[in-house]
């Protein structure tokens, strides 16, 4: 459900699940981690990769979450919360890769597909692609995604976006930061952000090492140490209580 | 020899001039020099409530001299192994003391402000370009880290934006540098910069002067612009890159 490819320095991460706007399996988000994992490690083949891009096959980036899965999960919510601590590993594994990662969010990118975006370096979406973290609507808390938006559009924007379930398009994404090119269709987003993963990874190695780790430096992320840790418990502990499962079961009534 | 940078005082407002422009105002040791005599004596200078930070010619300042950062004399650069290290402290120090100027400070992009020129242009408390002007951070093409100008570039347009724009490199429009809030204000051309500045001056000589520096100095202890040390940090790690085979080679490609 995931493909990787590696060409020209650039390994191509493509959720590959059309039919379902991309929504993510635990194994997929598994497989993300896994691979941007060994990019860091950068051993044998992996050692030639000089950036990681994102994106999905079809229409949509990724439509989060494939709530499908936690449809017959039992009273402790196991499917749901391996979901939570999956994006955390692949967000937080992006952010410590050293090489740059570039998100392709074209179309859509709601709820988990969203929150991917807090991992990446640049994103590139179309004007009209659909963002946004609807999932206080599920009684779900998007408290894991806090600290990476935190980082990415600052304080005020971050409040606004995870507390309203409304979603918002690329223009305004691009207004607070979350997006940082724009393009037209969603197909030209796919493209452009291939080209300038390509153009990353023609640049000096050690350069962009120096000056990815040392932008996150300065911007202060390791301010508060455990954050992530803290934001991943916010979520999970909610998931097995009274609203979280009303409010989810009621998506399979409709 | 004429000075490498010149202050003129009108009542209260200053006035900043880089002054190399057939250099394009490339930061040389002697300009960074001259630069800090000027902000030493604006520190003291009384009654001063705006100061304007501009280049002369057709260029605000085109970053980094490329002889005074080669080190290898045979191949145009200066051959002295510590002059990049010196250079980048220097403008390290340089920025911390603009920054903590008592008056506001308007950065005047009246032309390409690249690399180092564009970290200077960041530090200041007003940025105004027109939008054919052009912005910046290449470092990453040429193999460079711009790690002492980060701290100014994040302070203005935060963390997220700031990875985005450095790992991208290249540079951009005066226009697209004020929608992503490294420039805040832009006119259309370059003919109207010069009444786009008067403009907004006038409004902060119009204001009370003891309001807007204890407005700015607070502003300065919230994002900890005083503290020296991170910016020294920046330019050390900035020198240790520049220092390497690979972007001394890029460097010598491109002086070429």
């Amino acid at each position: 459900m995931i493909q990787i490819s590696d060409d020209n320095g650039v390994r191509t991460i493509m959720f590959d699940r059309p039919d379902k706007r991309n929504a993510l399996t635990p194994e997929m988000l598994d497989g993300l981690v896994e691979s941007v994992r060994a990019v860091a490690l950068g051993k044998g083949a992996d050692a030639n990769v000089r950036t990681v891009l994102l994106c999905g096959n079809g229409a949509a980036f990724c439509a989060g979450f494939d709530l499908d899965l936690c449809r017959d999960d039992g009273p402790e919510q196991s499917v749901m919360k391996s979901f939570l601590v999956g994006l955390n590993a692949a967000v937080e594994a992006m952010r410590a890769c050293p090489r740059p990662v570039v998100i392709a969010a074209h179309g859509a990118a709601i709820a988990g597909g969203c929150a991917l975006l807090g991992g990446a370096d640049y994103v590139v979406a179309d004007r009209g692609a659909k963002l946004g973290y609807p999932v206080v609507r599920l009684g779900i808390s998007p408290a894991v995604s806090a600290p990476f938006l935190l980082d990415s559009v600052g304080p005020g924007p971050a409040r606004r976006r995870l507390l309203d379930a409304k979603l918002f398009d690329g223009v305004e994404a691009a207004r607070i930061g979350l997006v940082h090119e724009l393009t037209e269709t969603p197909d030209e987003a796919i493209e452009c952000a291939h080209k300038i993963a390509r153009a990353m990874a023609s640049k000096s190695i050690k350069a962009m090492k120096v000056t990815k780790a040392w932008t996150m430096e300065i911007a202060g992320e390791k301010k508060m140490p455990g954050r992530a840790a803290r934001a991943l418990d916010a979520s999970v502990s909610l998931v097995t209580g009274d609203e979280a499962i009303r409010r989810l079961a009621s998506v399979w009534k409709k | 020899m004429n000075e490498l940078a010149t202050l003129s005082i009108d009542g209260p407002v200053a006035t900043l001039v880089i002054n190399r422009p057939e250099q394009h105002n490339a930061m040389s040791i002697g300009m960074l020099e001259a630069l800090h005599r000027c902000v030493d004596e604006l520190e003291v200078a009384e009654g001063v409530a705006v100061t304007v930070l501009t280049g002369a010619g057709r260029s605000f300042c085109a970053g980094m001299d490329l002889k005074q950062v080669i080190i290898d004399k045979d191949s145009g650069g200066s051959g002295e192994p510590l002059l990049p290290k010196r250079l980048l402290a220097s403008l390290g120090r340089l920025t911390v003391k603009i920054r903590c100027l008592p008056s506001v400070v308007v950065a005047k992009v009246n032309g390409a402000a690249i690399g180092g020129g564009c970290g200077l242009a960041c530090v200041c408390d007003l940025v105004v370009t027109h939008a054919d002007s052009m912005m910046g951070f290449p470092e990453v093409d040429l193999g460079l880290c711009p790690a002492v100008v980060t701290p100014w570039l994040v302070r203005k347009i935060g963390g997220g934006p700031a990875r985005a724009v450095l790992l991208r490199g290249g540079v951009m429009s005066g226009q697209r540098a004020c929608e992503i809030g490294i420039a805040d204000i832009v006119c259309p051309d370059r003919d109207s910069l010069g009444a786009a500045v008067d403009e907004v001056v006038g409004r902060y000589t119009s204001a009370g002067h003891q309001a807007l520096f204890a407005t700015k100095s607070l502003l300065n202890d919230l994002d900890r612009s005083r503290d020296e040390s991170i910016v020294l940090r920046g330019a050390e790690l900035s020198a240790a890159v520049l220092a390497t085979e690979e972007a001394q080679a890029s460097l010598i490609a491109r002086l070429k």
